[in-house]
């Protein structure tokens, strides 16, 4: 260092260096304290600041509600959308302040609510003096809610006249309320929302994260001179969904079965016309639900509304184990059982009841009400397993055919029963068919002649194809409630593979009952799925009720296009099957009474005895009717069932069939079918009185333009038939010799002593074992 | 620590360069990287709310200013600080110009005129010029006093000229604290260059018995007090005055107690979602406890422990009065401003704003802090010759 020193430097001297080194030191002092002060506020304050920091997210920042989507029909008109409310806040805080100097406006701000709102604050139990009260005694109280729910309507000229006179303290908090412009329509498909927006059943729990939006957001935030100002992230509407659901169509299923309801109710036994009544419609060539219905169905606006459950068969919820001698558990806390009188029948729920389930604050009525209501919301049509019966004859025979197993051409010898693997299992007549072919095993819904196309396919063919056809299986239409279909509780497979131990498999006497429709359990939506694939041309569709998603400004973000499965039949068999079936609705079959006048439609009836704890006691029946139109073309189906319907014979497929015909009969002229088939002058006119009774206003049908001529010539035809129907007439059935009811007006075989239907000739009541065996009882069965 | 011998330049003139304080240069750095990183994690949802969703709004304006810093200091860093001593009166004379001129051609950001707007480079803060001049005229003043500074008239002399342009800022631009921190340069430099501590201990004495009869008169007097009387009622009360001024206070005090020891977790933070106004400014450091916690809080404070310590050993080993006396003002002005900064965020002190240096979002700032840096590295470079 012996740099030269230039003359003027001043030097940093020692006592500097020293000060220097004491000012660093006070820096550092001044550290350790601030990171003390750091530690301290954490150790102590911690845990009681990060529930503040947690708390305030919520409080000091107010949510913006969104506009959940709207559920739309197919022709795009509401069936549900939400509606933006209003809740009235007092702000005591604001509006006294500077008290003195604002002594004028408080007063015009209480005078303002008293014009504006005074009815609908006394809804709550307010009136000006009390909000006098409550500004005294809660100066600095920041938010009560005056009213609630008030509509833009009811808020608009308070809010002019407020920005009018710059009033302050009392504002507006938005809200959206779910509404349901057609109240009890789709009930079951709809399904309503709680309270906070969330979907509790149906399309609205199946799209809830469709129709659902993002909440916004307003946050207090401080500006550089600490005023407290606000921040705005808007919210972010739901998307809307477009159904398939035709709610005209809709309305016209539920008005046909609430006239069955009306018409059967109370008759045998208290309660609804039927245990349960399901209508499903659909188009067979896209797999598009246009309607779905069950009775009874309820008010979406107010779900919770117990008076809808009156007719229907009143459910115990247990709340506690109920235990044994042993003290083992033997009813488990949760399970829901039917209530019994002392004489073991089901009580129903009177309005009585229904009142107090409405009524009482108590905790265990509550918990009851809730599980009957829950046994009313659930959707009946794809929720419910029960047995189809003989509309599953279509089923055996398409699979007969399209495995070349039979050829159609086959005839069978129907005695009145079969034996397999050790029973008799019976032929719904008991006398027995005679020869019938395998069309006319169809159309006369013999059994005989079923289980001999069973027993020809063989049980390795028409498990495959059963299984191929979905049934026993979810068909995951977008609708939830589809139970775990495929047990062996609902369907036996060949080779056990839906057995837990592998152990239960199908077995002859299984092949036997399932080729009429008993032994196994399904859906209706599965069997009107697996049975359109059968009638157009082998297509299997995957059920759906939802066809398009708009957003929230009416832009489709989303189509969605029929889902096309699989093939399940070759387009040869599905033709021969919609043959067969057109034989059903014709002169000699089960299901003519279902064809609406001036229409040709196919189908096929099911009448199936219910096993009740394991027991078929020849009381209660499924009947049923699966339908299509037109019937050369098929276009749409149509499924009804009819769940125990109250009546004394239960076993008669024409609680099913004429529900279907009282549907089509207003449907198919509003589908826009034309008439195909000639209409009689004493049909024409029963018809004028059917449109009368139900007061069907929308226009006659069309007559199909070829038919004219033939109507002009209609004279000849008209004699034609009639000699025809003499001539049948002449040919009397044998039942008609029977001696008659005097009660029913059916007539009565002097052989078994049953009723003998005087139209179809079908015997009530009779059964398919003489003596049955009550250990395995589910396999037999008398059919129609 | 100290490295020599590192020759680095060579120029035509034969000057010794003898020591580069890579230490230092490292801890600039990384609190200038370290604070680009907080203002984008604090500043990103305000700036997606304020600036039409640019959310890098604030990040990207801080990064060209944090550019332009470093050209400054790497400038000043050459610039034979000498020469500064003929510059300290014209630079004294500018900032009180431009204080002047505050009021009159100012640009008002929410209701307050601090800023200048100047072509090209955008708009600058006198306040943060005069800190640097003030430094600067220090510096000079003292080596011209010379003994007279031993004399209370040559006292008052030297420490007359920095409270005009303290009270200059408070009148002009309407902002205590950048007069407090410009008083306390001042202040501190004259400290380390006279002897003696009597006068010193007996001003901070009174100093602090006149602010706590303030506050006692303050408390006493209620509610019914100005704009400051409010803040120092906050302060002994934030949860009392939670929905006024005590907001951001007791909003900082949740960030840093929610945040515990180790945080939680870079980008985290959810004090900055609008509750702690404008968290990239005066409050980032207490995002920065509820981020990083406890650990990350203490880092940061070590690392300007660590530059302060630096610039005391390169002020400490000065060729000369002038470049210690620059040094140490560089040093008191960042220590100043990290312990009233962190000081506000705990609430130990009534809420003044005062940024944090490096890290706090401030284009001028940065860019006059690093330009003083580049002074105390150019002093650096002359030990030894």
């Amino acid at each position: 260092m012996k740099t030269v020193k230039t003359k003027n430097v001043q030097k940093f001297t020692i006592g500097m260096k020293k000060k220097l080194v004491v000012l660093f030191m006070l820096v550092l002092l001044a550290f350790a304290g601030l990171g003390a002060r750091l530690i301290s506020i954490t150790t102590n304050n911690g845990k009681e600041y990060e529930k503040k920091v947690l708390s305030q997210q919520r409080y000091d920042s107010t949510t913006i509600p969104y506009k959940r989507g709207s559920i739309l029909d197919c022709n795009e008109s509401t069936l549900a959308w939400s509606e933006k409310v209003y809740n009235l806040i007092l702000n005591a805080n604001v509006l006294l302040s500077d008290k003195e100097k604002n002594k004028d406006k408080i007063q015009l701000t209480l005078n303002a609510l008293n014009k504006y709102f005074a009815a609908q604050m006394s809804a709550n139990g307010i009136d000006l003096k009390w909000i006098q009260d409550y500004l005294e005694k809660n100066s600095d109280k920041k938010y009560y809610i005056l009213a609630k729910k008030l509509s833009y309507d009811e808020i608009k000229d308070f809010q002019d006249y407020a920005s009018k006179e710059n009033l302050k303290g009392v504002y507006f908090e938005a809200n959206y309320i779910r509404k349901y412009p057609e109240n009890t329509l789709a009930s079951d498909v709809i399904g309503f929302t709680s309270a906070d927006d969330v979907g509790q059943w149906g399309l609205e729990k199946q799209y809830n994260d469709i129709l659902g939006g993002v909440e916004g957001r307003e946050y207090g935030y401080l500006d550089d001179d600490l005023k407290l100002e606000r921040t705005t992230i808007p919210a972010i509407d739901g998307n809307s969904i477009v159904t398939t659901i035709d709610s005209h169509l809709q309305a016209v299923v539920e008005k046909y079965l609430n006239v069955f309801n009306e018409e059967n109710k109370g008759k045998v036994r208290p309660g609804n016309g039927a245990m349960n009544v399901g209508c499903i419609m659909t188009n067979i060539n896209t797999g598009e639900i246009l309607a779905m219905a069950s009775y009874p169905n309820f008010d979406l606006n107010n779900p919770w509304d117990a008076s809808k459950l009156v007719g229907m068969p009143e459910l115990h919820k247990y709340t506690e184990d109920v235990l044994d001698e042993d003290g083992n558990i033997k009813i488990h806390k949760g399970d829901v059982e039917q209530v019994k009188d002392d004489k073991d029948n089901p009580v129903y729920i009177t309005a009585e009841r229904a009142e107090q389930l409405n009524n009482s604050d108590d905790a265990d009525t509550y918990e009851q009400k809730v599980a009957n209501l829950q046994a009313m919301w659930k959707n009946f049509c794809i929720s419910d397993t029960y047995e189809p019966g003989s509309v599953s004859k279509p089923i055996t025979v398409a699979i007969g055919l399209d495995s070349g197993k039979i050829t159609g051409n086959e005839t069978y010898n129907c005695g009145g029963y079969l034996e397999v693997g050790g029973h008799k299992i019976h032929c719904h007549n008991t006398g027995g068919d005679g020869i019938v072919s395998v069309q006319q095993g169809i159309q006369k819904s013999c059994n005989v002649a079923m289980m001999h196309v069973a027993q020809a396919t063989g049980i390795h063919i028409f498990s495959k194809y059963q299984k191929n056809l979905g049934l026993g299986l979810k068909t995951n239409i977008d609708l939830p409630g589809e139970p775990f279909m495929d047990t062996d509780v609902m369907i036996h497979r060949e080779n056990g593979e839906n057995s837990k131990s592998g152990d239960v498999v199908m077995v002859p006497t299984d092949l036997a009952t399932y080729s009429f429709g008993q032994g196994y359990n399904c859906t209706m939506i599965e069997m009107i799925t697996a049975f359109n694939s059968l009638i157009n041309g082998g297509k299997f569709y995957q059920p759906h009720v939802v066809k398009k998603i708009l957003s929230s400004s009416g832009s489709t973000i989303k189509n969605i296009e029929p889902r096309l499965l699989k093939q399940t039949v070759s387009d040869s068999t599905s033709e021969k099957i919609v043959e067969y079936c057109n034989t059903v609705t014709q002169e000699g079959g089960t299901g003519t009474t279902a064809v609406p006048v001036g229409y040709k439609i196919g189908g096929k009836t099911g009448t199936a005895e219910m096993s009740i704890n394991g027991r078929r006691d020849k009381i209660n029946y499924v009947v049923s009717f699966m339908g299509y139109a037109p019937a050369d073309n098929p276009e749409i189906s149509i499924y009804v069932v009819v769940d125990r319907p109250n009546t004394i014979k239960q076993d008669n497929a024409r609680f099913a069939t004429t529900i279907v015909h009282n549907i089509l009969t207003e449907a198919l002229p509003y589908l826009g079918y034309p008439m195909t088939e000639e209409v009689t002058e004493k049909q024409q006119q029963e018809l004028n009185e059917f449109r009368e009774k139900y007061g069907i206003t929308s226009a006659p049908p069309k007559v199909e333009e070829n038919q004219e001529d033939e109507a002009a010539e209609g004279n000849s035809s008209e004699e034609q038939k009639e000699e025809k129907e003499e001539k049948e007439e002449n040919k009397e059935p044998i039942w008609k010799s029977f001696d008659v009811d005097p009660e029913t007006g059916y007539y009565i075989n002097p052989n078994t002593g049953n009723l003998v239907d005087p139209d179809s000739g079908y015997e009530l009541g009779s059964s398919a074992f003489e003596d049955e065996p009550s250990d395995d009882a589910p396999k037999e069965t008398a059919n129609n | 620590m100290a490295r020599t011998g590192v020759n680095v330049l060579r120029r035509q003139r034969e000057r010794e360069e003898t020591y580069v304080d890579y230490s230092l240069i490292f801890v600039i750095l990384f609190l200038l990287a370290f604070g680009l990183v907080m203002i984008y994690s604090t500043s990103t949802y305000w700036a997606n709310l304020k600036m039409n969703g640019d959310s890098s709004y604030y990040f990207k304006h801080q990064f060209g200013a944090v550019f332009g810093g470093i050209v400054a200091m790497i400038f000043m860093s050459y610039f034979p600080y000498g020469l500064l001593r003929k510059f300290a009166f014209p630079l004294y004379a500018t900032s009180v110009v431009l204080l002047i001129l505050t009021p009159i051609i100012g640009r008002e950001v929410n209701g307050a005129k601090r800023w200048i707007q100047v072509p090209v480079i955008g708009s600058i803060q006198p306040a943060e010029i005069a800190k640097i001049s003030v430094i600067i005229f220090v510096a000079a003043f003292i080596l011209r006093l010379q003994k007279l500074l031993l004399t209370p008239k040559g006292y008052g002399v030297a420490i007359g000229f920095p409270a005009f342009l303290a009270i200059m800022i408070r009148m002009c631009t309407k902002n205590l604290s950048s007069a407090i921190i410009v008083m306390g340069i001042a202040v501190i430099m004259l400290f380390v260059a006279t002897p003696g501590y009597k006068r010193y201990v007996m001003a901070a004495l009174s100093v602090g018995a006149f602010a706590a009869v303030t506050v006692l008169i303050i408390v006493n007097a209620g509610a019914k007090g100005s704009f400051r009387s409010e803040r120092v009622l906050a302060w002994l009360d934030p949860q009392g005055h939670a929905t006024g001024k005590g907001f951001q206070t007791l909003q900082s005090l949740y960030a840093i107690g929610s945040g515990g020891t180790f945080g939680k977790g870079l980008g985290e933070s959810m004090q900055k979602m609008g509750f702690i106004p404008e968290a990239q400014n005066d409050m980032i450091f207490s995002v920065i406890c509820e981020e990083l916690g406890l650990f990350g809080a203490i880092a940061v404070m070590l690392m300007f422990l660590l530059l302060i310590w630096r610039l005391m050993i390169i002020a400490n080993n000065a060729p000369d009065m002038f470049g210690a006396l620059l040094v140490i003002g560089v040093m008191a002005h960042i220590a100043i401003q990290v312990i009233l900064n962190i000081a506000v965020v705990t609430n130990t002190i009534p809420n003044t704003g005062i940024t944090l240096p490096f890290i706090s979002y401030g284009g001028t700032a940065v860019v006059f802090q690093l330009a003083e840096l580049g002074i105390a590295l150019n002093v650096g470079r002359n030990i030894g010759r």
